[in-house]
């Protein structure tokens, strides 16, 4: 009888905890509605994603052989081949041509784009973003708001930013919202990330329209990404355009994060003081001293 | 002489377990699956959907009854769930407990009726309910109806593998708990 009624205590126990953690992750989300407790969680949050997207630690065993510093340097020298090969293909195709822009219009050649090649170590493709995981952060140089590119094309951009790695927001999330513009017909519009390789065009000019199967391109408004990356090609399906995103053809695993483009603010208008016009007893008072 | 051989036959590592090392071994799988579906997942161009290895532990687990472990399990897996998928903190967490809760109100229910009707609706209602949460979560979060056909997927995934690797994630009894006391 007492150990029925010892069973029947316990029990009520368990359900009282499970109540109580099930009321206490529930005020969790809730109290995360607020932006300063959601906040709060922020340095948390980098610091598991930088646990799981750049372990630092290797084993003592790899240290101690040097294998763990061979294996950094190998990994640094295949990230310049990388650079090197797509700046030299790039280069190839279009030294020419630009020398040739430049000497029509007189123009200054600009630096290359310096960035960061990181590896993406976990992909999220769940229902509540869209986001990869890649293995270099704020220590790599990478700064926050970053663009992120692969082969393809533009893959996203950094929405958080810890020291060795940095979460990517990809322009396929449907809160992904992306100033674009057709290469060919020049027509500018907003894509939406539909599903995971598809993007939708919205916001569209009434009088223009896109050519089947022209290139789409950043346009660089808004100031988050730069002018001309390549998004993907362009689609009629329905009365919709969509888009093909490029960055799936070519997602061999690493992204280039680069600076994102800077808008310098103008300077203030200098403020124009009135002179004071003296006070006509002042004036009065004065002209009789 | 027969049925002794068969009686050593029936009597598996496994059978021989108790809770507590079945339950770690439940959770090692659901740490490792979970592991593996933070990599990319594609197969000759095909993405693959990836099942929700926490629901597995939140269902087998609720089977045995009510307990604090599994309990404090499905919270840290939940965490980690919220933290790799960009989820509110606490989402995750939230399902797997809810889902874990109404496990064991089910084998509390049913107690005894091991019959297949059981077996396969439970865990089918479960998945149903786990489904509706997460997606009505990612859409009161998001500002928009998430697509379902995704989440569908992986679900169908989590489901197909459970009716498999059911007993993986079979406690027995509740952890704890000697053999047949309460």
């Amino acid at each position: 009888m007492a150990r029925s009624g010892r069973s029947s205590q316990k029990s009520g126990a368990r359900r009282v905890t499970l109540g109580i953690l099930i009321f206490g992750a529930l005020a969790l989300i809730v109290a995360q509605s607020a932006p300063q407790i959601s906040n709060f969680f922020l340095p948390a949050r980098t610091t598991v994603s930088d646990r799981i997207g750049a372990p630092a630690d290797t084993s003592l065993w790899a240290q101690l052989t040097g294998q763990a510093d061979r294996e950094q340097r190998i990994r640094e020298l295949e990230n310049e081949v990388r650079d090197l090969a797509r700046y030299k293909a790039a280069a190839i195709s279009m030294a020419e041509r630009m020398e040739a822009y430049e000497n029509i219009l007189n123009l200054m050649g600009e630096p290359p784009e310096r960035g960061v090649t990181a590896r993406i170590t976990t992909v999220v493709d769940g229902p509540f973003a869209q986001t990869v995981l890649a293995n270099a952060g704020s220590l790599q140089g990478v700064v926050p708001g970053a663009v992120a590119m692969n082969e393809g094309g533009l893959v996203g951009r950094v929405i958080q930013l810890g020291d060795r790695s940095s979460r990517i927001l990809l322009i396929s999330n449907y809160q992904s919202q992306l100033p674009v513009l057709g290469e060919v017909s020049g027509v500018r519009a907003i894509l939406q990330g539909k599903d995971r390789d598809r993007g939708v065009l919205r916001d569209l000019p009434e009088a223009a329209d896109f050519i089947e199967g022209e290139r789409i391109l950043s346009s660089g408004e808004g100031g988050a990404f730069p002018r001309g990356l390549v998004v993907g090609t362009v689609t009629k399906q329905g009365a919709d355009w969509i888009v093909k995103l490029a960055m799936r053809d070519h997602a061999s695993g690493y992204v280039r994060m680069i600076a994102p483009p800077e808008i310098v603010e103008p300077l203030p208008e200098p403020e124009i003081t009135e002179p004071v016009s003296p006070a006509p007893a002042s004036s009065t008072s004065q002209g009789a001293q | 002489m027969k049925s002794s051989r068969l009686d050593r036959k029936r009597r598996t590592l496994w059978s021989q377990s108790g809770p507590s090392p079945r339950l770690i071994f439940g959770a090692a799988i659901i740490a490792i699956v979970g592991v593996l579906g933070m990599t990319p997942k594609e197969l000759f161009g095909l993405t693959l959907a990836w099942p929700f290895a926490a629901l597995w532990g939140a269902i087998g687990w609720g089977r045995a009854g009510l307990s604090l472990r599994p309990m404090i399990l499905l919270v840290i897996f939940g965490l980690m769930q919220d933290i790799i998928s960009n989820a509110p903190l606490g989402c995750f967490a939230l399902i797997n407990l809810l889902v874990y809760g109404l496990s064991a109100g089910i084998a509390d229910q049913t107690d005894g009726m091991r019959d297949a009707l059981v077996a396969v609706v439970g865990p089918a209602v479960l998945l149903i309910v786990a489904f509706l949460l997460i997606w009505g979560f990612a859409s009161i979060t998001s500002d928009h109806l998430v697509r379902s056909w995704p989440l569908f997927t992986n679900f169908f995934m989590t489901g197909l593998i459970y009716s498999f690797a059911n007993q993986m994630f079979d406690l027995g009894r509740r952890p704890g708990e000697s053999p047949g006391g309460s």
